[in-house]
């Protein structure tokens, strides 16, 4: 028998793998101010209603790689209550980035939707 | 089920066992932050919920500790430092020789070694700073949390060096804090800190870097001023019209047919120094991760 949910959530696994940097810069990009990490992960959480797309712990390599490649910048800020925090922010080439996989992103989708309906 | 973060920690460390150094490094830190910020935000919202339970809701939404090792593996597998990438290497010994013009390590290892001479000064007086004042303001009573706070400097240092090592040489190094722990009070603190043999890796990592500062810097300008100066011989004998050489107020001069060979000399002797220079930088990260990384 074919063991659909774990081949589901591989499939979900596959997808996400891009889809988290879009869906990172994008927030880091309509927020005004620096984020981190927990902040960022409630946010998604608002918009993914019930449906949880993502683990939160995955999100936290991609904010690395995303940092890596200068896409994003960090800063350590202490709190108020607790440890220190890491602030993510956008820098410019992000914002250009950006709208380029945005773009991508776009046309991916229609393409998906065409084949899904096969019109 | 799990009992508390200390336990996910060590449940992720395991999990990711065989992962760089630097990678498990940076996942403890993202968990440890994370799990205790919503910890004490599901607390405060639910104070009702007990502390097990509470955590058993923000594990399912974190991920189990497979799966966010599994996430860093992945995603670190797509991502290689800069300057690692590798080249490919079919061409000829002279052309690989001389490729080294084109390979952003070797400049970088080259950059990497005129800022060890800076910071392996300032690491050694700080490092001999902090011990001496450390050891003897401990007869008086500020004598510790004058320890504590050079301990905790010597930590926030060698994270700063990794990322100098890492930009620089290609090694990957932790782009995290280590992890430590927040609720302890600072004695206990001290004693963590003062146990912990990477706290005393990172101090003798700063005393070498002195040793290996002062002879980087030393090779760096001796064969520099040589490489020039050979090169720069036919022009001088040519242009200005002095002698290279002086000895006992004797000008000497060079033959006309020996300025090829000088220029070639110095030009093969800064391409040799900088192929040196490669490989020295990828040395020194090894001992810079042996030394700055916990495993």
């Amino acid at each position: 028998m074919v063991d659909s949910p774990a081949l589901t959530r591989k499939f979900q696994k596959e997808l996400n793998a891009g889809i988290a940097s879009l869906v990172l810069l994008s927030v880091l990009d309509k927020t005004k101010k620096p984020m981190y990490g927990y902040q960022i992960a409630k946010l998604l959480e608002d918009y993914s209603g019930d449906a949880s797309f993502m683990k939160q712990g995955a999100l936290y390599p991609v904010l690395h790689s995303l940092e890596n490649s200068a896409l994003l910048e960090s800063k350590v800020e202490p709190s108020v209550s607790g440890p220190p925090r890491r602030y993510y922010a956008i820098t410019s080439e992000g914002r250009e980035t950006l709208v380029v996989w945005q773009g991508v992103w776009k046309q991916m989708k229609s393409f998906v939707d065409k084949a899904i309906k096969g019109a | 089920m799990i009992k508390s973060i200390e336990e996910y920690l060590e449940l992720l460390k395991t999990e990711l066992q065989g992962s760089d150094a630097a990678t498990v490094q940076d996942a403890l830190s993202d968990a440890e932050d994370h799990l205790r910020a919503a910890l004490v935000n599901l607390r405060e919202k639910q104070p009702e919920v007990s502390e097990e339970a509470a955590l058993d809701q923000i594990i399912e939404q974190y991920g189990s500790p497979s799966e966010t090792a599994s996430a860093y593996v992945e995603v670190e597998r797509r991502t290689i430092p800069q300057l690692s990438r590798a080249h490919i290497n079919n061409e000829s010994v002279l052309s690989r020789f001389f490729g080294v013009y084109t390979d952003a390590r070797a400049w970088g290892a080259l950059l990497y070694m005129l800022i060890a001479f800076v910071t392996g000064v300032f690491y050694f007086s700080w490092a001999v700073t902090g011990l001496a004042t450390s050891i003897s303001f401990a007869l008086f009573i500020f004598g510790l949390p004058f320890a504590l706070l050079f301990f905790i400097s010597v930590r926030g240092l060698a994270l700063l060096e990794g990322r100098l090592v890492e930009g620089l040489l290609g090694v990957r190094m932790p782009r995290r804090p280590l992890f430590t722990q927040q609720n302890l009070k600072w004695l206990d603190r001290l004693k963590e800190l003062a146990m912990d043999r990477h706290t005393w890796f990172s101090i003798l990592y700063m005393f070498i870097q002195f040793v290996l500062g002062t002879i980087y810097f030393v090779l760096f300008v001796t064969v520099l001023s040589f490489s020039l100066s050979f090169i720069a011989i036919p022009f001088i004998q040519e242009i200005l019209g002095y002698g290279a050489v002086m000895n006992n107020n004797i000008r000497y001069y060079f033959p006309t047919w020996s300025y090829p060979l000088l220029v070639f000399g110095g030009i093969f002797l800064w391409t040799a120094f900088m192929n040196l220079a490669r490989g020295i930088g990828q040395l020194h990260g090894r001992m810079a991760k042996a030394l700055l990384v916990t495993d």
